[in-house]
């Protein structure tokens, strides 16, 4: 463990280094636009919106006896928020040492802070976006004490990101195909969670297939709190913490193994 | 002379090792299994040296003998695969300028972006802002997107920004052709002004004129290994031998048969910076075919026409070597305490006499240098202007008549 310790000190030290980056970062996605930051916050705000008219108002479709709730749009909301927060920090953050490879070239800098500064950026976004859903979501949780389980899990999520982007951003420095692969599976992924359906409905057979998406106890988790006011059960704080203990051991593995050529590969 | 407590900078047996894989998939497997998978190709090997305070090191060899490699241990970027290097204080680097920027950010976002990434915060920044504007002399572009920028003034602001702090220990990259000249020498200056205050300098570039200049030291690296290390002009000796065997083996330098300018021009005289025109008195105005014009005076006179942009008297340098390569002797204005005439044109002009050219029977070659006032800035160098041949009718051998007396 030890070079993912080095570099988590790191980290903590450059750490006002690092939300500067992030805040750039979003600044510079955006950069050139005339509505600015405000894009960054639209995009998902918008397909929420999407979700929520198409399914729950012009279709007014209705989820099975055992759904945690009926209204199809409001149950895909809350997965699929925390699912494209995922995506979109994991994809960000694979590509973040491959994109910074002329600075980190002629900077002493860890490596490390490009994943996180990625992650944190898309994050950054989110958070404000999970805490305006809890407020729509009222009705069903009515304020109960579970949602002290949000930060926690939003943090889990957090930690997970960064794992995961800082480790495919190791192997995509490696190699490049990595990226395509992941695209893809970040693409399918959807499907391997509990975002479109509830758990419920899955075939019994077939339910293990969900635990390969390292997104599905969170999303479980969220579901739990949101929609129905409950603390997530213990499945669900297992199975993200034999996601995050894995990614971890692997994470500190590759580290180890690249650290002193992996700017070398940029 | 200096006590260990004033070592700036200290490498011990530093190496770096390359892997070289056969293919990313190899480098793919070799990440998941940890086992090896690579070739190993050392770019630097055994390099040990220390500099103290305010010694200037200068770096020579040929392409691909590990320079670069050196510089960016020292720089950090690069993590050494065997030995260690010990930096004391702040280190800076001028390697490859404005890398960092963003191109659709203004000047001044840029500053405390790519300030924070070499460990100026923001409120360091503040302070350090308008000195840094002013020196890059961008203060009506300044809020403008980089985009906009030209790479001269990129490198300006860039340059403006790494040493706005002074630094510990320099590390320069042939970054010297930072801009035009005014700015080339506002650059030259605040790094003399950085070594003269006690910051230790690690210098790379091709221009042995600059390492004799800068440095105190030098290191000669070949194929990744110490050749040689110490005093300057020891060192540069022997590179230069090293050079010059390497030109004749690879016949680069070998006569050539049809060179018949007895006047190098470059252009026409308008206003370009530079050197105009080097002129060599008492040529043979029509040579044979495949000869070079014979000198048919008995002085060696020799006349350079130069302009330079700023308002500042130039110093002019000219060298006088063997066809083959063996220089004979240079000399400078500055050196001499001489200085070049102003014309009414504005360019500047100097000449220089050898009086009854003490040399043997020869091919001979002119090059012409042109400076700031004090020699520290290198405006053009012009090698090869002017080839004559010279005869001396003697029969014994030899290249120069040196003065001498029997006794």
């Amino acid at each position: 463990m030890r070079a993912l310790y080095e570099d988590g000190g790191a980290l903590l030290r450059a750490r006002s280094l690092l939300w500067m980056m992030a805040r750039r970062e979003i600044a510079a996605r955006n950069a050139g636009s005339a509505a600015g930051v405000v894009w960054a916050y639209l995009q998902p705000l918008l397909t929420v919106a999407a979700y929520y008219l198409v399914f729950d108002v012009v279709f007014a479709m209705r989820l099975g006896e055992n759904a945690p709730t009926r209204a199809v749009g409001a149950f895909l909301i809350v997965g699929a928020l925390p699912w494209m927060a995922f995506c979109d920090a994991v994809s960000r953050g694979m590509n973040s040492l491959i994109d910074s490879g002329g600075v980190l070239q002629k900077n002493p800098l860890p490596p490390a802070l490009f994943p996180a500064r990625a992650v944190l950026a898309s994050m950054v976004i989110y958070l404000p976006l999970i805490a305006l859903v809890t407020l729509a979501y009222f009705p069903m949780h009515h304020f109960s004490p579970a949602l002290l389980a949000l930060p926690l899990l939003f943090l889990a999520q957090l930690m997970l990101c960064m794992v995961l982007a800082y480790m495919l951003a190791i192997l995509a420095a490696a190699l490049r195909d990595v990226l395509q692969v992941v695209a893809f599976l970040l693409s399918v992924g959807i499907f391997l969670s509990p975002v479109l359906f509830p758990v419920t409905m899955f075939p019994e057979a077939w339910r293990w297939v969900l635990w390969l998406n390292p997104m599905s106890s969170l999303v479980m988790g969220y579901q739990a709190v949101l929609l129905g006011g409950n603390w997530p059960g213990a499945g669900v704080w297992g199975g993200i913490g034999v996601w995050l203990a894995a990614s971890v051991v692997v994470l500190d593995r590759l580290v180890a193994r690249s650290r002193e050529t992996l700017v070398d590969w940029l | 002379m200096a006590g260990a407590t004033d070592v700036a900078l200290h490498a011990e047996t530093l190496g770096k090792g390359y892997k070289l894989y056969d293919s990313p998939r190899a480098r793919l497997k070799a990440l998941l299994t940890g086992r090896t998978y690579h070739r190993s190709h050392w770019a630097l090997a055994e390099v040990s040296f220390e500099l103290h305070r305010g010694q200037c090191m200068g770096l020579i060899g040929d392409n691909g003998a590990g320079k670069s490699t050196l510089l960016k241990l020292v720089a950090g970027t690069l993590q050494p695969t065997t030995g260690r290097i010990e930096r004391r204080g702040r280190v800076t680097a001028i390697l490859e300028l404005g890398a960092g920027f963003h191109p659709e950010f203004s000047g001044r976002d840029n500053l405390y972006f790519a300030g924070a990434l070499i460990g100026i915060g923001e409120r360091a920044m503040k302070a350090l802002e308008a000195s840094i504007i002013e020196f890059s002399e961008l203060e009506h572009a300044i809020d403008r997107p980089v985009k906009t920028y030209s790479s001269g003034m990129v490198v300006r602001l860039a340059f403006a920004l790494v040493t706005a702090i002074e630094p510990d220990v320099l590390i320069i990259d042939e970054a010297l052709a930072v801009g035009d000249q005014h700015f080339q020498k506002k650059c030259v200056e605040r790094i003399e002004a950085f070594r003269q205050r006690g910051c230790t300098i690690l210098f790379c570039s091709h221009s042995l004129y600059h390492i004799r200049q800068l440095c105190d030291v030098a290191l000669w690296l070949d194929g990744g290994r110490p050749r040689a290390f110490g005093p300057t002009e020891r060192v540069l000796a022997s590179y230069e031998a090293h050079v010059r065997a390497m030109d004749g083996a690879s016949g680069l330098s070998a006569p050539k048969s049809t060179v018949d300018a007895t006047v190098g021009q470059l252009v026409p005289a308008d206003r370009r910076a530079g050197i105009h025109e080097v002129r060599v008195a008492g040529l043979e105005a029509a040579p044979p075919a495949g000869e070079l014009p014979l000198l048919e005076a008995k002085d060696l006179v020799i006349t350079v026409t130069a302009y330079v942009n700023a308002d500042e008297q130039p110093s002019v340098g000219v060298m006088l070597e063997q066809l083959n390569g063996v220089g004979i002797t240079s000399v400078t204005t500055h050196g001499d305490g001489a200085a070049p005439e102003r014309l009414a044109d504005g360019r500047w002009r100097a000449t220089v006499t050898f009086p009854d050219l003490p040399l043997h029977t020869g091919d001979y070659v002119v090059s012409a240098y042109l400076f700031d006032s004090r020699g520290i800035v290198v405006y053009e160098e012009w090698q090869d202007c002017v080839r004559f041949k010279f005869v001396y009718p003697t029969m014994t051998p030899g290249l120069v008549r040196l003065p001498h007396a029997w006794t």
